[in-house]
């Protein structure tokens, strides 16, 4: 697909969303909401997990650094929305800094145990100063101010907010994928060994993706306690962490668009087992089975390759 | 005082043996299958609600139900294995933990509507129910009892690998896949083999947590999967005498933790891992190349 | 003389009783195509790996173009200008062949850190990119994937991954490991094309002594960890205790 197709695309979805944001009900707006923090939180997962190929169990943490930091800094010193949210972000990438600066050492299931072993300190020390982090009840009480004079209280206002920082993720995420950053970090993916052997320092590039997903996982997280007004202590836990890992699957480990996909088909799916059945768990479980056994692609990563398939057989046929 | 650290040592080496039980599953599992069963907290799981319903309609014994309950697990695990693990051996991480967690999720939900969403109180074990006075305190009788089934287990499970002819093949079919299969062994049923095994490890220590923790919640493996995994780790991931010493000293750290920092118990097992992790990644006890 | 390139001081390095490098010395020479041979086991994979920075060693120094490498890691040898080539294929498979050599590109060219700019974008690398790819022979191939090239292709492929970090001095392991005679012959002709062009300094780690004959200008033999011989390919054929260890029979017959 040529980059302008793409950015086509884009402006389409980004269109259709400001759409359900002005004429969506209530319901349909707040769902919207929860489907771009996930696909902020998912794309920048994404960059380390599909593309750099390491697997983090502490990205729920940074998620709740960026909670936390925008919600201290919003009880504490100014209720303005997007210093709260520079100090998530800020402090997510402090964060994944020192985390990541350790973990890079290690690969494969060391460098997720390392994540998960230093996401679950992150853990108990909100879990445990309740002082600072409000224990497990968390810190309540974020007011979301306005930006620029504009108010962002409402849920209808709030939404063009996040709608604001969804498109900027998906033109930082495309960007960066599209670089030579991201050209490396998928060199280091199929072959850390050659990749260190083309002069490249693979530990700091490894970082450098740790970072930088970090960041929006922090993103999403200070938009996440504008969204809900409070902090949620198990954010930081590490089953939080698989939830990017499920979207990115569900929607296609390889492909820019499967942690969009994959987050919209969680959240509504979700949506829709909850209004049916009392056992969400279970319907998940076994959709996800079928994902593993079956389509192992994703979505996206199957859609993508049966277009190859026909154009394959297109040519042949000329 | 001594009195005090004498009991603190004692509850954290029933702690200890208690996460052995589920850990020494685990690594069997990794050692052999090179896969990460997140699962083994369900089967665990499992493992206390089967023993509790055997237990319950063969009037309350709680031996019988240790005895019976494991085996439906069993035949939970082997087809786990043989219709789904099987098929992503050759995947990457990502795919094999989150085949294991699909089935965590799936677990969690049958066992509430299976046996309710609430939490189950258990019996106590006929005998050692009670507690006996150690240095002038009391100590319950059944941590006493864990303490001596953990070394048990570990013996039997080192007699089986090191003295039968199975265990022979298992440990070649672990390090050389390919030898082994030349060799004849049908590797797919050793497999299979091991993880049934294994499996029933995981649930025995569910069975035995019965009287432990003395509530059965569904989701009650979660945390328990999450202990082991840091003492497979800490141990050296696939080392079976790792594990049960990373089992001690999580037991002894968490239980001190617990009595002298209670806010930073949770804190100071991670940093042990963590600082395990970069100092020696194979563990103490693992490989140096894995 | 040309310059010296490579010199190593009193290297050691063993696996427990196993020595595979005793008090080696020597020097490399810009511009001479060298070759080192030996007997399996001999020590000469460890020595590409000790030189390339993919083990430690156990004493000695390592010195390229004057400077001390000895405890740098692997990057930076190769951005100093020393680069190797692997025994086994060890491209990047799910890559394009064009992707494969830009990533080195990228790194020479210190572009490999742009984090927003297209990688499309960069018109010199794309150039250089072409220009490696032709001097290799894989124009042709640009866009497949490196997983669907034929054996051949991808050794070439390897060599020019290689070659695309422009090394001043290259190390080919065993350039032509698990080929046919065809393109035994055809890699042949490329390295000494490439050779000939002057840029880099190969040195050939091999095992099949008429590449190594026909083609060296200097042959060092390694035996346990030792060099045995070192000079002209034709005072090595006549060295004695070369034969008696290990060419024996094959330049006999």
């Amino acid at each position: 697909m040529s980059t302008k197709a793409t950015y086509a695309i884009y402006l389409g979805i980004i269109a259709g969303l400001a759409a359900l944001g002005l004429l969506g009900d209530r319901f349909m707006v707040y769902m919207g909401m929860r489907v771009m923090l996930l696909a902020i939180f998912a794309l920048g997962y994404n960059l380390l997990l599909g593309r750099t190929g390491l697997l983090s169990f502490g990205h729920g943490a940074l998620y709740a650094c960026g909670s936390y930091s925008m919600a201290l800094v919003n009880l504490h010193l100014t209720q303005d929305p997007l210093l709260g949210i520079l100090a998530g972000v800020a402090m997510a990438a402090l964060f994944s800094l020192i985390v990541g600066f350790f973990c890079v050492r290690n690969t494969e299931i060391y460098f997720a145990m390392l994540t998960l072993a230093f996401g679950m300190m992150i853990f108990s020390l909100i879990w445990n100063l309740r002082e600072i982090t409000g224990g497990d009840d968390g810190l309540v009480g974020i007011s979301r101010g306005s930006v620029f004079g504009l108010p962002i209280v409402k849920d209808g206002q709030f939404y063009f907010l996040v709608l604001f920082f969804f498109g900027l993720t998906l033109w930082l995420v495309h960007r960066i994928r599209s670089s030579a950053f991201g050209l490396v970090l998928a060199g280091i993916r199929e072959n850390h060994q050659r990749t260190s052997f083309a002069g490249i320092p693979v530990k700091r590039y490894r970082l450098a993706a740790f970072v930088v997903s970090g960041m929006f996982a922090g993103l999403a997280g200070s938009l996440g306690a504008m969204l809900q007004y409070n902090t949620d202590p198990f954010s930081a836990h590490w089953s939080h962490s698989a939830e990017p890992v499920l979207v990115s699957l569900i929607g296609g480990l390889q492909t820019f668009s499967g942690p969009l996909a994959g987050s919209v088909v969680f959240v509504v799916l979700r949506e829709i087992i909850e209004r049916y059945t009392q056992n969400w768990m279970l319907w998940f479980g076994i959709i996800l089975l079928a994902i593993i056994m079956g389509l192992r692609g994703g979505v996206m990563g199957g859609l993508e390759k049966r277009l190859r398939q026909r154009a394959a057989t297109r040519k042949g046929g000329e | 005082m001594l009195e005090s650290i004498v009991h603190v040592c004692l509850a954290g080496l029933s702690q200890g043996m208690f996460i052995w039980l589920v850990a020494s599953g685990l690594t069997l599992i990794f050692g052999v299958l090179g896969v990460l069963n997140f699962a083994h907290g369900a089967f665990y799981m499992l493992g206390a609600y089967f023993c509790y319903t055997v237990l319950a309609a063969l009037g309350d014994n709680f031996w019988l139900g240790l005895i019976f309950g494991p085996l439906f697990v069993c035949a939970v695990g082997f087809l786990v294995e043989r219709y789904f693990l099987r098929y992503v051996y050759h995947l990457d991480l990502p795919y094999q933990l989150l085949l294991t967690f699909a089935f965590v999720l799936i677990f969690d939900d049958l066992v509430k509507i299976v046996w309710g969403a609430g939490s189950i109180s258990s019996p106590t074990v006929p005998g050692l129910g009670g507690s006996v006075s150690i240095m002038g305190r009391m100590f319950p009788t059944y941590s006493l009892f864990i303490i001596a089934v953990g070394p048990l287990v570990a013996l039997g499970l080192w007699a089986a690998l090191e003295r039968t002819w199975a265990g022979r093949i298992i440990r070649a079919a672990s390090s050389d896949r390919e030898m082994a299969a030349a060799l004849g062994a049908k590797v797919p049923w050793i497999f299979t083999g091991v993880f049934v095994f294994g499996v029933w490890l995981g649930a025995l220590g569910g069975g035995l947590a019965v009287p432990y923790v003395g509530l059965l919640t569904p989701g009650m493996g979660e945390s328990i999967v999450i202990e082991a995994f840091v003492v497979a780790v800490i141990g050296g991931l696939g080392s079976l005498k790792g594990a049960f010493f990373g089992a001690l000293i999580i037991g002894l750290l968490s239980s001190f933790g617990t009595r002298f920092l209670p806010s930073f118990d949770m804190f100071l097992t991670f940093i042990l891992m963590a600082l395990v992790l970069l100092w020696r990644p194979q563990g103490f006890f693992g490989e140096a190349s894995r | 003389m040309g310059e010296i390139l490579l010199k190593v001081k009193d290297l050691n390095k063993a696996f427990g009783k196993v020595v595979t490098a005793r008090d080696l010395n020597f020097e490399i020479e810009a511009g001479v195509l060298t070759s080192i041979i030996g007997p399996n086991g001999a020590g000469k994979s460890t020595l590409i790996n000790v030189l390339t920075g993919l083990l430690p060693l156990d004493s000695g120094h390592i010195l390229f173009k004057g400077e001390d490498i000895t405890g740098l890691p692997t990057y930076q040898r190769v951005r100093r200008g020393l680069c190797r080539s692997f025994q086994v294929v060890n491209v990047f498979p799910e890559l394009s062949v064009f992707e494969n050599v830009e990533i080195p590109v990228l790194a020479q060219m210190k572009k490999a850190g742009h984090i927003f700019r297209p990688v499309v974008k960069e018109k010199a690398v794309a150039q250089q990119v072409m220009e490696i790819l032709e001097r290799t022979n894989l124009a042709g191939e640009a866009a497949v994937i490196a997983s669907a090239l034929s054996h051949g292709d991808q050794r070439l492929l390897e060599v020019g991954i290689a070659l695309a970090a422009k090394p001043s001095l290259l190390f080919l392991d065993e350039p032509t490991a698990g080929m046919n005679p065809v393109e035994r012959v055809d890699i042949l002709k490329h390295i000494r094309r490439i050779s000939a062009s002057g840029e880099t300094t190969f040195v050939i780690v091999e095992h099949d002594m008429d590449i190594v004959f026909s083609l060296s200008d200097r042959v060092m033999v390694l035996n346990r960890g030792d060099i045995i011989c070192d000079g002209g390919p034709d005072h090595v054929k006549g060295d004695k205790q070369v034969r008696e260890c290990y060419l024996g029979e094959e330049v006999v017959a």
